[in-house]
């Protein structure tokens, strides 16, 4: 029954990581550019959702939204005043851009809120249920089944509308898209901004049950890469399929280990992917 | 190897994405001396084709023997040190470096010493015409200077057989008279060769052989001239209806 | 325009000067914490032009090169916390793991392309922390200390941060010297071929995994080299001050800030960076950390942004500039 238990917890987390990693997957997919900032987004955005709900009282029905804005917008930001000039330019470059701004994020967060762990209060949603044996706190069961809902969303979007094939377009082959006469740089953007609200939305629902430091950034993002690098770069039911198996995972890690070599279970899992499957677990060959 | 023996031969070269066989079974035998167009329509496999001849791609089955040794599975910088060099469809020079420091880095394959390799760079740097330019950072070259660059890159690791990849794609006639001219001093030095190229033109005046690919296979080969008078070349190129009003 | 030889003679009376400059200066300055600070300059400037080998001229953007620095100086100090060694006979054996890992982790890893090589030395780097960081027997979460008295002078333990600098700056000078005569031989165009174009380089019979498995091998055993160091002269290390992946950082920045790939690019940003940090910290105090990182941060966003080649970058383009106006 334990073992049920630290499996759910483990999926439900893991539909979070889904969520955050499906933004990455969408960016590095479409061009070739890997946010290291990624996982600092997602801090941004506890953040956000903390100032929101202690400062301007918003519920959680309103600070979800509020941080997915806000990333949304940080995300288009990023494309136009960074991104969209390293692109292209040398690799150092590329890497260091969002590298620097990841350490910008993180230090100006930690020197304006110090390095204090926050949290939200444990029980915003309601109290601890028991179902059949497991205990269900609504935090998690909720922030779980919405990151979810929002990754099978996203995919939706971007299979089934308009819009969503034109940003696939745009990643097939900018220059075929240009000339069917779809702006690669509005697309792009957009793609930032859909990527950035992923985080933004993740990193509100991590809130309700998890701590929120600046720090809390840089393992976020290896575990995004994770997700990425098996999901399969710019495949969002990879990234959903390969963030539940992290979560769980992890879950298991700690539960038979300990919690401090859950990284270390993940980073292996990461480094054999990377070395022995670079096209990822569920990518084509 | 004995001394009529093929420098480089390919036999049933077969290369799939997926299910679709870009390269079905391709055969080519190329002795020494020989200038070898490798023609075909858009997506007729000649590319891929190509980079398994220089060893950036590997066959799923078939063989591939350099003056008689078999490289089928062999690294690209093993190719080059069998003696093939080659050059890129999407011009590929270190951007960073200058003229004289690309053509150097060809040169090294047979020059470890710096002072022999710079002294191998000049040589090559004259004999392709890029002394003019020799100081100049590649990255703010030209495509035309480019192309030149990386056939000057590839003479400096003294090939036995040069593969060119659309070397003249993109360049005015002015440039492609030169480029020419450039290839036919190459052939003289004994350098044998092998050109992708679009333009018909070039295939025509340049090649003793044309190899025409169709489907992943090779359809027709021989003298350039026969071979695009071929029906069955004709129909490649522009497609069953088309060639019947043709020969209509 | 002046004559080639002039010329060539100009640079080397500059060079002398600087070196000249470099060693004297500390004499003149009795301020130990400028002493202090020029002592972390050369260290900085040892690690960054260490990781100038495999990021700077072979192109590959390592982010966890404090793997080997943290080999270096968690050599030295358990050498001393298990066998009472001097901190400075673990240096070799630093050296010796650094080389074996670099070795096994280098093949699989140096395949990678591009930005899945630095998230590779990433993922690296953090589990060597972490692992450290669970190991009682590696002094876990709280480190290992040196000895508390120097015993000899093989202590390197020294209340004056001069011998500090003429150390490393001897080591500093050692590499510098290995760099310029890299840079100038095959393996120079080979490195910088594989950062160019790696297929094209390939095509002209570079050995591309072989070269980057060199410099990485070089890159790796300088770091720890500079690991060690740094172990003696703080008599200290914890997993985050010797496994952080801000020390990757660092050394990065430096190297970037200067010019990537460039003989000096690493001393120049090193010289730039360390007293930035040095003095902000004295300002803000321990607080301060953060407002460094910032600036740390936005120095490479602006890097990146407008000139990836650093200040050797910046300095010839006013050279042309200047040029353009005068001819």
């Amino acid at each position: 029954m334990i073992l049920a238990q630290v499996v759910l917890n483990g999926f439900l987390v893991g539909a979070v990581y889904a969520l955050f990693s499906s933004g990455l997957t969408l960016i590095w997919g479409m061009m070739n550019v890997v946010n290291f900032a990624h996982g600092d987004f997602v801090m941004i955005a506890m953040y956000v959702a903390f100032i929101a709900f202690t400062a301007l009282h918003l519920g959680p029905e309103l600070f979800v939204p509020l941080a997915a804005m806000a990333l949304f917008l940080l995300g288009v930001l990023v494309y136009y005043g960074l991104v969209r000039h390293v692109m292209r330019g040398p690799m150092l470059a590329q890497i260091l851009g969002t590298f620097g701004l990841a350490l910008v994020l993180r230090y100006a967060t930690l020197w304006i809120f110090s390095a204090n762990f926050l949290s939200l209060p444990e029980n915003l949603l309601g109290e601890v249920q028991t179902f059949a044996g497991l205990r269900l706190e609504p935090s998690r069961v909720v922030a779980g089944l919405a990151a979810l809902a929002l990754t099978i969303g996203l995919h939706m979007l971007l299979t089934r509308t308009a819009l969503g094939s034109r940003l696939l377009a745009v990643a097939e082959d900018r220059s075929a898209a240009m000339l069917v006469g779809i702006r690669p740089d509005p697309m792009q953007a957009l793609a930032w901004g859909l990527g950035a609200a992923c985080t933004g939305v993740a990193g509100a629902l991590i809130a309700l049950f998890f701590y929120i430091s600046p720090m809390v950034g840089e393992s976020l993002a290896l575990i995004a890469f994770v997700v990425v690098c098996l999901g399969g770069f710019g495949s969002v039911p990879g990234a959903l399929v390969a963030g539940l198996t992290i979560g769980v995972i992890e879950s298991l890690t700690s539960f038979w280990i300990g919690p401090a070599f859950k990284d270390v279970v993940v980073f292996i899992l990461f480094l054999a992917v990377l070395w022995f499957r670079p096209q990822g677990l569920l990518g084509k060959a | 190897m004995p001394a009529d023996a093929p420098l480089l031969e390919a036999r049933d070269i077969v290369v799939a994405f997926g299910s679709f066989r870009a390269v079905d079974g391709a055969s080519l035998t190329i002795g020494k001396g020989e200038i070898i167009g490798l023609i075909g329509p858009n997506g007729a496999g000649k590319s891929t084709f190509f980079n398994c001849l220089a060893g950036d791609r590997q066959p799923q089955s078939g063989s591939i023997h350099l003056r008689g040794h078999d490289v089928t599975r062999a690294s690209p910088e093993e190719h080059a040190r069998l003696g093939l060099g080659r050059s890129w469809q999407v011009p590929a020079v270190f951007d960073d470096l200058s003229v004289r420091e690309n053509v150097m880095v060809g040169a090294f394959l047979r020059h470890p010493r710096t002072a022999d390799a710079a002294a191998a760079a000049e040589q090559v740097i004259d004999f392709t015409g890029l002394r003019p330019i020799a100081e100049a950072r590649s990255g703010s070259l030209g495509t035309p200077a480019r192309k030149r660059l990386e056939i000057a890159r590839a003479l400096a690791t003294e090939p036995e057989i040069l593969l060119l990849d659309e070397a003249l794609a993109g360049l005015t006639p002015t440039e492609v008279r030169a480029a020419i001219e450039l290839v036919r001093r190459i052939h003289a030095r004994g350098i044998t060769l092998v050109i992708v190229e679009h333009v018909m033109e070039v295939i025509l005046s340049l090649a003793d052989r044309a190899v025409v690919f169709h489907q992943g296979k090779v359809i027709a080969q021989g003298p350039p001239r026969e071979v695009v008078q071929d029906p069955g070349v004709i129909e490649a190129y522009l497609g069953r209806s088309l060639s019947r009003k043709a020969r209509a | 325009m002046m004559p080639a030889a002039t010329r060539f003679a100009g640079r080397w009376v500059f060079a002398v000067l600087v070196v000249a400059a470099l060693l004297a200066w500390p004499l003149f300055v009795e301020d130990q914490f400028y002493q202090r600070v020029g002592a972390l300059v050369m260290l900085a400037a040892l690690s960054a032009s260490a990781w100038n080998l495999v990021g700077g001229y072979a192109g590959q953007i390592s982010i966890g090169h404090v793997l080997f620095f943290g080999c270096g100086a968690y050599a030295s100090l358990l050498g001393f916390t298990w066998f009472e060694w001097a901190p400075i006979l673990g240096a070799p054996f630093g050296i010796a793991l650094s080389l074996l890992l670099a070795l096994v982790v280098g093949g699989p890893t140096l395949r990678l392309k591009g930005h899945y090589f630095s998230m590779a030395t990433i993922a690296l780097a953090e589990l060597a922390r972490i692992i450290v960081t669970n190991a009682p027997v590696l002094g876990g979460a709280v480190g290992v200390s040196g000895p508390a008295m120097p015993r000899s002078v093989l202590d390197l333990s020294f209340i004056s941060p001069l011998p500090y600098y003429y150390i490393f700056g001897t080591v500093l000078a050692v590499l510098l010297l290995f760099t310029w005569w890299m840079n100038r031989s095959r393996m120079g165009f080979y490195l910088r071929a594989i950062r160019g174009q790696e297929r094209a380089a390939r095509s002209l019979g570079v050995p591309a995994q072989r070269y980057k498995m060199y410099a990485y091998l070089v890159s790796a055993g300088f770091t720890s080299v500079a690991g060690s160091l740094y172990a003696a002269m703080l008599g200290f290390v914890d997993p985050d001050s010797g496994f952080g992946i801000l020390l990757s950082v660092k050394m990065v920045i430096a190297a970037a800030l200067g010019g990537a790939g460039t003989l000096f690019g690493p001393l120049v940003g090193a010289a730039i960076l360390v007293p930035l940090e040095e003095i902000t910290n004295a300002m803000f105090g321990g607080g301060g950390t953060g407002i460094t990182y910032v600036v740390y941060g936005a120095i490479i966003v602006f890097i990146s942004r407008f000139a990836p080649g650093g200040l050797a970058e910046i300095l010839s383009r006013f050279q042309a500039w200047r040029a353009r106006r005068a001819g």
